[in-house]
């Protein structure tokens, strides 16, 4: 005995299987077969389920127009994923590009900056840094309202030809005329002297440069 | 009655070297009551030139001033500032000198300022008085710069050399005397010296281990004060925040002391690295830290770097509240430790170079205006 076909058994089962003959056979057979009988059973459930849940739904529903605008919504994604498709590949390559480039411009620049400031003569780098220190401190505004950490910085010097004051790059000394006797101290709490004896006044003579603490 | 205020400015205008042009202002500027005049003021050969990047001024005055009191004059301190070049620092020029009253004296101002090209093209430097030391010790002037003691200290010291040899003189006639100077010169021209920078911060930036090094101290018999433990730390050619510890063993009051320092390298060489003063208020038989943060930092000479291996520190003068003041003898400045390093005072190199351009007629002659 051939099985009728799920489609007809879905069809028996709504009401819905045209053609008198046909649904007569399908009926006598699925009365006789109890496999086919309790397929056509659980279709029957799901029906009325499905009525039940439809029952639900509000009274003035336009399936109509949820079909067409779940057709557009699904039109909508379709396009805008080709869009995505066609975007990303040459996207990628292009940032891979721009990554390697920055990459080299900056380990370029890092090269530049490092044998720039190694070549840099000691005071012409004081003076670019106190330079930067004077923008940073003078034109950024509330920046600089957070105190720079304190750095390391020769305010004093003393040589046997002059003694020096230096701040911000600039630089006061007081000379002296080469001397044998030209005696060089620096004081801790500040200060650099030399004494020496004037050749031409016979004066004893002491020059000091004193650098006040802000 | 002469004018005791004056208020000369200076203009070197037109002072041009190869393509720059610049002019500067020197001020002058004495209080009105000041023992002393400004009579003329010659600006020499300075000059104001473009070095690379900066503009370098080169003053070099002659100021003539003149004792207007009835007084006699042991010193004078002139205070030079440039407020465009180093707000926060400034300069002094002091002289020594036994000058009469009425009698004009000169001072030399050799200065140099480097500063940007940008900014003004005037730099006001200005000089004014900082104290005037009479003979009899007393003193006129701000003081801003602490020139009454560093004068008293100075005048003090001459007191005492010039004592020292009159007593030669006294003893043992001109031959004596001759032959103390001349040791004086050896021992000028055999002291060693090192260039020494003052680094603000602290931080020791030699790539070499830091060490702490004890002080060992020199112990002067007469000396009112007597330093106890020090340490230090030591960084090859760098020597910072030195700490101490003193205990006044006189019974007077004491309100300022300096302690010289001196370095020892790693070949046994000894050289003077400078000092450590203290403002403090040390009462008999009491003990007082010192405390600097300070770095003093040795330059590479040629190709041999100082690398420091040992400190010795001494009482080189003391200042007691009264204001009277205690300096080492010429018995304690005759230790060998001293003597191969300590210079001599300004008095010493005096008259050691009245003898040499004058000979010993001349030096006794000068001893026995005192």
């Amino acid at each position: 005995m051939k099985h009728p076909s799920e489609t007809q058994l879905a069809l028996l089962a709504g009401g819905d299987l045209a053609g008198y003959r046909e649904r007569w056979r399908v009926a006598r057979h699925v009365a006789q077969c109890g496999d086919c009988q309790a397929e056509m059973n659980s279709l029957r459930d799901a029906s009325e389920q499905v009525r039940g849940l439809a029952a639900e739904l509000p009274k003035d529903l336009n399936w109509n127009r949820l079909a067409g605008e779940m057709t557009g919504n699904i039109r909508v994604g379709l396009a805008a994923g080709e869009a995505i498709a066609r975007f990303d590949k040459p996207a990628a390559r292009r940032l891979r590009l721009g990554w390697n480039a920055a990459l080299v411009l900056t380990c370029a620049t890092a090269v530049f900056l490092v044998a720039f400031w190694i070549s840099l003569p000691q005071p012409q780098a004081e003076h670019l840094m106190a330079a930067f220190k004077r923008i940073r401190t003078e034109r950024i505004g509330s920046f600089v309202r957070t105190p720079a950490p304190p750095q390391d910085e020769v305010v004093l010097e003393a040589t046997s030809s002059s003694i020096e004051v230096k701040e911000n790059g600039r630089t006061m000394s007081l000379t002296h005329p080469h001397s044998d006797g030209a005696t060089v101290s620096v004081s801790l709490q500040g200060s650099a002297g030399v004494r020496y004896v004037d050749a031409d006044t016979g004066q004893v003579t002491t020059n000091k440069v004193y650098y006040a603490e802000p | 009655m002469p004018s005791r205020s004056i208020c000369g400015v200076l203009a070197l205008a037109g002072l041009c070297a190869g393509a720059a042009h610049a002019a500067a202002v020197l001020k002058i500027d004495l209080p009105k009551d000041s023992p002393v005049v400004v009579l003329s003021a010659d600006p020499g050969d300075s000059s104001e030139t473009a070095r690379g990047g900066a503009m370098l001024l080169d003053l070099h005055a002659m100021l003539s001033l003149r004792n207007s009191t009835q007084r006699r004059i042991r010193g004078v301190t002139l205070v030079v500032t440039a407020q465009d070049v180093t707000p926060g620092g400034k300069g002094s020029v002091s002289i020594a000198s036994d000058v009469g009253p009425e009698e004009t004296f000169p001072v030399r101002v050799d200065l140099r300022l480097l500063r940007p090209l940008q900014g003004s093209a005037n730099v006001p430097v200005s000089i004014g008085l900082d104290g005037v030391l009479f003979e009899d010790l007393s003193f006129y002037g701000p003081d801003k710069l602490s020139s009454r003691r560093t004068m008293t200290l100075a005048e003090f010291e001459a007191r005492r050399d010039r004592k020292y040899f009159k007593s030669l003189l006294a003893e043992g006639g001109p031959e004596r005397l001759r032959q103390e100077i001349v040791e004086s010169m050896a021992r000028q021209a055999d002291r060693p010296s090192l260039d020494v920078q003052v680094v603000r911060g602290g931080r020791a930036t030699n790539l070499e281990a830091e060490k702490q090094v004890q002080f060992a101290f020199l112990k002067l018999p007469d000396s009112p004060v007597e330093p106890t433990e020090g340490v230090a730390r030591i960084a090859g050619n760098e020597v910072r925040a030195p700490r101490l510890e003193v205990k006044n063993r006189s019974d007077r009051a004491i309100r300022y002391l300096e302690m010289g320092w001196i370095l020892r390298d790693h070949s046994g060489g000894e050289f003077l690295a400078g000092s450590v003063p203290a403002e403090l208020n040390l009462a008999p038989g009491q003990k007082s830290p010192i405390l600097e943060s300070t770095t003093l930092k040795f330059p590479q000479r040629g190709s041999s770097t100082l690398a420091i291996e040992g400190m010795t520190g001494f009482i080189s003068s003391v200042e007691y509240a009264d204001g009277t003041v205690w300096i080492p003898s010429r018995t304690d400045l005759g230790s060998v430790e001293l003597q191969r390093v300590i210079g001599p005072s300004g008095e010493e190199q005096r008259l050691v170079q009245i003898y040499r351009k004058k000979g010993i007629r001349a030096l006794v002659a000068e001893l026995n205006k005192f």
